[in-house]
């Protein structure tokens, strides 16, 4: 008969040290690959683009749902009356550019309805925030 | 008088360094996005459809409510509006895109034809909703 070698019993913590290497490993990549954001009042998903002109740090930001509705901040409005608002907001300077984050669903009139107001309003350009691909 | 303090046996528990370590992990995991944004920066529109011009030198993008595209009048497939646009436009550059939006049509055809307007090489773009486009 052959007989092999018992092999001794591990102590506890040896056979853990593999998983915790493991979870570190995604602890580490989740800090470093990840970018945190504050969450948006409403979540819309984002149109697909495929152009970036990398503009940064605007003012403010108008959230278009997919019903047509427009948040700034906390407070919701129809698209037509969003001009004055921002206007309201912002005051008369700061408001040169505003970026507007539409639902891909989102009505095309209610977003060409907000840019006119947002003209109106003396607002100059609009950034529409679009999603990475094609 | 005193018991002696029992000694651990080597390295302390591992368990609540564990947990501590997958609590971050679940945080980090559920807090981080890895959505690539991008901005489109657009001049505002004129406020009404009539300060756009009518004249022959305008080529009109129709976003149609039942979610399709079409360029004077011709369908086309979404992936190939810049290219059909840039057809359409060739020399010409001195031409007017004006994208014309029917009640019912969405965002995302806005942005591709926004897109392929600024890639078509046109000086000026305009844009103007519509009821209904006749066609």
């Amino acid at each position: 008969m052959i007989e092999f070698d018992q092999e001794p019993p591990r102590r506890q913590f040896e056979t853990l040290i593999p998983l915790i290497n493991v979870v570190f490993l995604l602890l580490i990549f989740f800090l470093l690959a990840g970018t945190m954001q504050p969450a948006d009042n409403v979540a819309v998903t984002l149109p697909k683009g495929a152009l970036n002109d990398k503009e940064r740090e605007l003012p403010a930001t108008l959230i278009v749902e997919a019903d047509g509705f427009v948040w700034l901040g906390d407070r919701v409005m129809d698209a037509k009356l969003a001009g004055h608002f921002v206007k309201q907001h912002l005051g008369e300077e700061g408001a040169r550019r505003v970026a507007v984050k539409a639902d891909r669903d989102a009505p095309a009139e209610a977003v060409l309805e907000l840019m006119e107001g947002l003209r109106e309003a003396g607002v100059e350009q609009v950034t529409l925030v679009t999603e990475r691909g094609s | 008088m005193f018991e002696e303090p029992v000694r651990r046996r080597g390295m302390a528990s591992l368990t609540p360094l564990i947990d501590v370590v997958f609590l971050l992990l679940i945080f980090f995991m559920l807090t981080t996005s890895f959505l690539q944004t991008q901005s489109l920066a657009v001049v505002t529109p004129a406020p009404s459809a009539d300060e756009l011009p009518t004249d022959a030198r305008v080529i009109e993008i129709w976003l149609l409510g039942d979610e399709t595209i079409a360029i004077d009048g011709q369908p086309v497939a979404r992936d190939v509006l810049a290219e059909s646009l840039k057809q359409a436009i060739g020399e010409r550059t001195d031409l007017t895109v004006t994208i014309l939006a029917e009640k019912g049509s969405k965002t995302q055809a806005l942005i591709a034809a926004i897109e392929a307007a600024r890639q078509s090489g046109a000086k000026s773009v305009g844009t103007a909703r519509v009821e209904r486009i006749a066609r």
